[in-house]
């Protein structure tokens, strides 16, 4: 059983127009086995909040804490973070030139774990977890993510979730640019990832359609920085019902559609 | 489509005013004579062209001849290090002056000269025939004491086979390297320049691409305080095909410097120069110069040339500068394209988060960056060679572990 407990975090970002606060004072706890959905218009931060957990450099973090079982990740490198325990599914997985999907499995996996798999019971968990997500073998040898579409991409992503086996896992928009099947497929390696590990799950998002296949246990609405309610799943059928208007800062409209 | 056999005259130059004769300097980035004779040839200042990005005071030593210490070691064996095959391989060794060494061209700066001026005897490898397995020459650093050496490499027509050269230990070493294949043959040569931090290596290739042959040249410099590498090339007849590839990676303090003179003076012949580097470090420095000259003789000629720096850390130095000298309008192509480049934040990003640390991360990217390269050489057995050599480099320092994880085995 772990925890991630975010406590009263404020985290910038450099613009053009001088450093401008993103995140107001987030707080949040997940346990291992929780799945919680955030949920929010556009630019509300939620992708922020899931970069500045992870360590993106460019983000500030201004003052509060997230512990991942009493250590504090913010004060640990992304590689650190990620042995820690902590995984993010990347809304635009970056590509990596030259670097084969194989070889970079097995070194993060290596890194990960702080030892290298058996080869051979490493070689049928990679085959039959890319099987599962319909993924072609030759995708091993291919470049990371070079060259993918969208939607192999993801795939790429929840591989990598299965594998790596975090105890946190944040989905930054995993559903974006997926079609039906690929969206089912997705996300039945998210619940089978769930189901082998316990993870708990932070899964950004401003569409409903995800939950359908992921369920939530709590729902957030993600606004102006921070949490403005929290809620059941019953939350996200009101959210698809009456949209964002309600919890935006005054003087500010949603340019977010749900769907 | 073959052309039809014209004559043309080109007037011959003196070399020592080659602006006599406009139309047959060797290219207007390439403003040095070829001779034998060192006193064709100034002594180097930065202000030269072609030594404007040599630290020239670090390498002052190579340019007044000077009596070899005679100590560099080379053994000759096939890749797999049994004997060479002797019905497709001879090794043999000329006093340096007598045929076939001094038959490829001629020096084309002073360092080349005083090497001609220097050495004693040559080396010679003549390759007939289909070679089985790639042929090794290994040459081990003779320490700091100054040493020459000479090799020639000798395809007779259609033959088809691969040398790798590899360059160990600790040296100061002037190397001349003649390369000439016969028609219709099909080799590749490989340099490997793997030298101790503390050593010094001032070459220079002349090449011979014979009419209707391919030639895959390679060179692979990852170590050195010092190394300079020259090519000359041409063609000797129509249809002519030459691929070199280079990859070089410069640690703090190292000059690491390649130029590339490619010359296109028969038909319809081909050009591919593909170089490509590492940087990583305070004051690292590499240098690529590449000339292409395309001679009014030679309608139909497809050339290209690239160079890509990925810059690892701040502090690093790389010049790259592609020269296209086009003397005629009947061309297929000539291209050209060169870039330095930071370690890309988002790349570095991604794979920390996956749990790889940033020194790793930066292995993975780089191994990537000249693998891709590596690849296309298409020869299992000198593409799996060239990688164990940038393995070896980019994981020292590692685990055991680590490194078998890094290196994809």
């Amino acid at each position: 059983m772990a925890t991630l407990e975010i406590k009263d975090l404020y985290a910038s970002v450099e613009t053009k127009e001088g450093r401008k606060q993103i995140l107001k004072g987030v707080n949040l706890t997940v346990n291992s086995g929780e799945t919680h959905a955030i949920m929010g218009p556009n630019g509300s931060g939620k992708s922020t909040l899931a970069y500045t957990l992870a360590g993106h450099p460019k983000y500030i973090v201004d003052s509060g804490q997230a512990l991942l079982d009493g250590e504090d990740i913010l004060q640990m490198t992304p590689d650190e973070r990620a042995k820690a325990g902590l995984f993010l599914a990347m809304q635009y997985p970056v590509e990596v030139p030259g670097v084969s999907m194989s070889n970079f499995l097995r070194t993060a996996k290596t890194e990960v774990d702080g030892q290298a798999p058996a080869i051979r019971s490493w070689a049928k968990e990679l085959s039959q977890s890319m099987k599962n997500l319909r993924m072609d073998p030759k995708f091993a040898s291919r470049s990371v993510n070079e060259g993918f579409s969208g939607g192999e991409k993801k795939r790429a992503e929840v591989l990598q979730l299965e594998l790596l086996k975090p105890k946190f896992a944040i989905l930054d928009e995993t559903d974006s640019g997926l079609d039906v099947d690929a969206l089912r497929i997705v996300s039945e390696g998210v619940n089978r990832a769930k189901e082998n590990t316990g993870l708990g799950i932070l899964m950004v998002t401003h569409y409903t359609r995800i939950l359908k296949y992921i369920k939530p246990d709590i729902v957030h609405v993600f606004s102006d920085g921070h949490f403005v309610k929290t809620g059941g799943p019953e939350l996200a059928d009101e959210l698809e019902e009456s949209g964002y208007d309600k919890y935006l800062p005054e003087g500010s409209n949603s340019e977010s559609a749900l769907a | 489509m073959a052309m039809q056999e014209q004559e043309i005259s080109i007037p011959v130059a003196d070399p020592k005013d080659p602006y006599v004769l406009p139309a047959a300097m060797p290219s207007s980035a390439d403003k040095e004579p070829r001779s034998f004779e060192l006193h064709d040839f100034e002594m180097p200042t930065r202000q030269q062209e072609d030594w404007r990005y040599t630290p020239i005071d670090r390498m002052a030593e190579f340019f007044d001849p000077f009596t070899p210490s005679g100590r560099t070691g080379l053994e000759v064996s096939s890749i797999d290090g049994s004997p060479v095959d002797t019905d497709h391989v001879k090794v043999s060794t000329v006093p340096l002056g007598k045929a076939p060494s001094g038959t490829v061209s001629k020096p084309s700066d002073r360092a080349a000269a005083v090497e001609w001026t220097s050495g004693k005897e040559s080396t010679v490898l003549t390759l007939s025939g289909k070679l089985d397995k790639p042929v090794l020459v290994n040459i081990q650093g003779a320490g700091l004491d100054l040493d020459s050496f000479h090799l020639v490499i000798t395809a007779e027509e259609g033959a088809v086979g691969d040398v790798v050269v590899e360059h160990h230990g600790q040296a100061k070493l002037a190397e001349g390297v003649e390369i000439s294949t016969g028609a219709n043959s099909t080799i590749s040569t490989t340099f490997i320049q793997e030298w101790d931090g503390d050593s010094k290596h001032v070459g220079n290739h002349r090449i011979h691409v014979g009419r209707g042959a391919t030639l895959r040249h390679s060179v692979v410099t990852l170590g050195g305080d010092v190394v300079r590498i020259r090519m000359d090339q041409d063609f000797g007849g129509e249809q002519g095909y030459l691929n070199m590839l280079g990859i070089y990676f410069a640690d703090p303090g190292e000059h690491i410097e390649h130029r590339t003179m490619v010359v296109h003076n028969h038909p319809e012949c081909k050009s591919r120069v593909v170089y490509k580097g590492a940087l990583d470090g305070k004051s690292a420095h590499s240098t690529w110069v590449g000339n292409a000259l395309i001679e009014p003789t030679a309608p139909g000629t497809d050339s290209y040339e690239l160079n890509r720096n990925l810059v690892l850390t701040p502090g690093a130095i790389a010049d790259s500068e592609p020269n296209l000298e086009i003397e005629n309008g009947d061309i297929v192509g000539a291209g050209h394209a060169s870039s330095v480049g930071r370690f890309d934040d988002e790349e570095l990003f991604y794979l920390q988060s996956r749990g790889i640390t940033a020194a790793d991360a930066k292995k993975l990217v780089v191994r990537g960056f000249f693998g891709e390269l590596v690849e296309q050489i298409g020869i299992p057995e000198i593409s799996g060679h060239l990688m164990e050599v940038i393995d070896r480099r980019l994981s020292r320092g590692e685990s055991a572990q680590m490194r078998a994880v890094l290196e994809e085995k």
